[in-house]
C-alpha cells in the first residue's frame, strides 16, 4: 500500500548477518544511524576546519551549537559538569541530526523506534548511576532520601522516589519516540489526502490544495519539534547528570 | 489589639514564606523553550507533563507485575506499586513544573500527601 | 462464557471509570483556567492546589485502571 502511514517505519535488512543464532543484520535503521553520525561529524569537522577568526555562516552554526550545549550544561550541572560535555554534545547532535534527516522524503527516522530512544535513555541513566556510585559511593543513595522528612514517612517517600527515578528513562525515551512517530504519521496521512483527492480530476485537485498547505505547515512544525525534542533530551540529560554530580546537594 | 496585629503578622509571614519558597524553587529548566511561540511551547509542555505522569504509572505497574511474578505475591505487588507509581507520577509532574525542588534537596511537600490520598 | 473473555470484557468495563476521572479533570482544569482568566495575578499561587486536585481526582481514575490491570494480569 502506497498510502499506508506505518509503512515508512518498517525495518528492512540490507546486509543479513547472523552470528550464533542472533540477528546482527545491517538494516536501514543502522544505515541511517551511520549516516547521522557521518553527517553530523562531517558537518562539524568541515565547517570548523578553516578556523576563521571571523566565522563564516556555516562555522558560526557549529559554534552556536557548541555554545548552546555548553551553556545548557553549565547552567544545569555547574562547571564540574563540563567533563560530560562530549557525551551531552554527541547525544544532542545524534538526536538532532537523526530527527532532521528523518524529515527528508523516503528517509528513515531512527528516533521513531522506541528501542533506539530507549537505548539512548538507558545510556544516560546508566552513566548517571555508574558515575554517581563511582564518585560518591553509597552516598549516592542519599538521592532517594529527601532531608526533613518525618521518620515515619521515610520508607514510603524512598519507595516513591525510587519509582520516580526509574520512570525517568521511560519518560525520556517515550517522549522523543512518541513525538517523532506521531509527527511522521500525521505528515504521511495528510500527504495521502493530497494523492487520493487529486485522483478525482480537476475538482479534486483544487480541493487537494488544502491538505497540501497543511503538509507544508506540518513540515515546518516538525522541524521545530525535531529541534525542541533534541533540546529537551539534552536538557534532561544535563539535569540527571547534575543529580549524579551533586546528590543530596 | 490582637485583631489589629493579625493582618500585618499574616502579611509578613506570607512574604517570608514567598521569599523562602522563591529561594528554594529550582530555576526554570527551559531557558530556550520560552522564547518559542506560546502555542507550541505550551503544547510541548503539556506533552512533557503528561508523559512524565504516565511514565510514573507505567513503571509502577511494571515493577509491581514483575515483583508479583518473581515473588508470587499476586496481586498485592501490582496494587501497591501501581499506587506508588501514581504518587511518583504526581511527583514527576510537580518536579518538572518547578513546584518541588529536585531530587534530594528537600522534603517534597505534596507528593506524600498525594500518596496518602490513596 | 469463557473465563478469559469475561475477564477481558470486565477490564474494558472497568476502564469506563477513567472516563469519569476525565470529566473531573476537565472540570478542574476548566475552572482553573476560568478563574485564572478572571484574576491572572492569583493564578500562579493556586497552581499547587490545581495539581493537588488533579492528583486526588486522578487517583480515583487510577483505581479503575488498577481493577482493569488486576483482571488482565492476575
Amino acid at each position: 500500500m502506497a498510502n499506508d502511514p506505518i509503512h515508512q517505519f518498517q525495518i528492512s535488512k540490507l546486509i543479513p548477518i547472523e552470528i550464533g543464532g542472533l540477528d546482527f543484520s545491517f538494516t536501514n535503521s543502522a544505515a541511517f544511524m551511520v549516516a547521522t553520525v557521518a553527517a553530523s561529524g562531517a558537518f562539524l569537522f568541515l565547517t570548523t576546519s578553516s578556523r576563521g577568526l571571523v566565522p563564516g555562516r556555516l562555522q558560526s552554526i557549529s559554534e552556536m551549537l557548541y555554545e548552546f550545549v555548553a551553556s545548557m550544561l553549565r547552567d544545569a550541572a555547574g562547571s564540574h559538569g563540563m567533563k560530560f560535555f562530549p557525551f551531552v554534545f554527541s547525544l544532542f547532535m545524534f538526536v538532532l541530526v537523526g530527527n532532521l534527516l528523518g524529515l527528508f522524503p523516503y528517509f528513515f527516522t531512527i528516533t521513531s523506534h522506541i528501542i533506539v530512544t530507549f537505548a539512548l535513555a538507558l545510556l544516560v541513566i546508566g552513566t548517571v548511576i555508574v558515575y554517581g556510585f563511582w564518585k560518591h559511593g553509597l552516598g549516592f543513595l542519599k538521592l532517594f532520601v529527601p532531608s526533613g522528612v518525618p521518620a515515619v514517612l521515610v520508607p514510603l517517600v524512598v519507595l516513591i522516589e525510587v519509582v520516580s527515578f526509574l520512570s525517568r528513562p521511560v519518560s525520556l525515551s517515550v517522549r522523543l519516540f512518541a513525538n517523532m512517530l506521531a509527527g511522521h504519521i500525521t505528515l504521511k496521512v495528510f500527504a495521502g489526502f493530497v494523492t487520493s483527492l487529486s485522483a478525482f480530476g480537476v475538482a479534486g485537485m483544487a480541493g487537494a490544495v488544502l491538505p497540501f498547505v497543511m503538509v507544508v505547515a506540518i513540515t515546518g512544525l516538525e522541524i521545530l519539534v525535531a529541534f525542541l525534542q533534541a533540546y529537551v533530551f539534552a536538557v534532561l540529560t544535563c539535569m540527571y547528570l547534575n543529580d549524579a554530580l551533586h546528590p543530596g546537594h | 489589639m490582637a485583631n489589629g496585629d493579625q493582618p500585618n503578622d499574616l502579611d509578613r509571614r506570607r512574604r517570608e514564606l514567598e521569599a523562602a519558597l522563591a529561594s528554594r524553587r529550582p530555576k526554570e529548566p527551559e531557558g530556550g523553550g520560552d522564547s518559542k511561540s506560546d502555542g507550541v511551547g505550551g503544547f510541548g509542555n503539556a506533552l512533557r507533563l503528561s508523559s512524565e505522569f504516565i511514565a510514573g504509572i507505567v513503571v509502577g505497574a511494571g515493577l509491581g507485575w514483575f515483583i508479583d511474578r518473581m515473588a508470587g505475591t499476586s496481586p498485592w505487588g501490582l496494587i501497591v506499586f501501581l499506587l506508588l507509581g501514581f504518587a511518583a507520577g504526581v511527583l514527576n509532574v510537580l518536579r518538572s513544573a518547578g513546584l518541588v525542588a529536585d531530587f534530594g534537596s528537600r522534603a517534597p511537600k505534596r507528593a506524600p500527601d498525594a500518596g496518602d490520598e490513596n | 462464557m469463557e473465563v478469559e473473555a469475561a475477564k477481558a470484557i470486565g477490564a474494558g468495563i472497568a476502564c469506563l471509570g477513567m472516563g469519569g476521572a476525565g470529566i473531573g479533570l476537565g472540570h478542574i482544569f476548566g475552572n482553573y483556567l476560568a478563574g485564572a482568566l478572571r484574576n491572572p495575578s492569583a493564578a500562579d499561587g493556586q497552581f499547587g492546589r490545581l495539581i493537588f486536585g488533579f492528583a486526588v481526582t486522578e487517583a480515583l481514575g487510577i483505581f479503575s485502571l488498577l481493577v482493569a490491570l488486576l483482571l488482565l494480569f492476575t
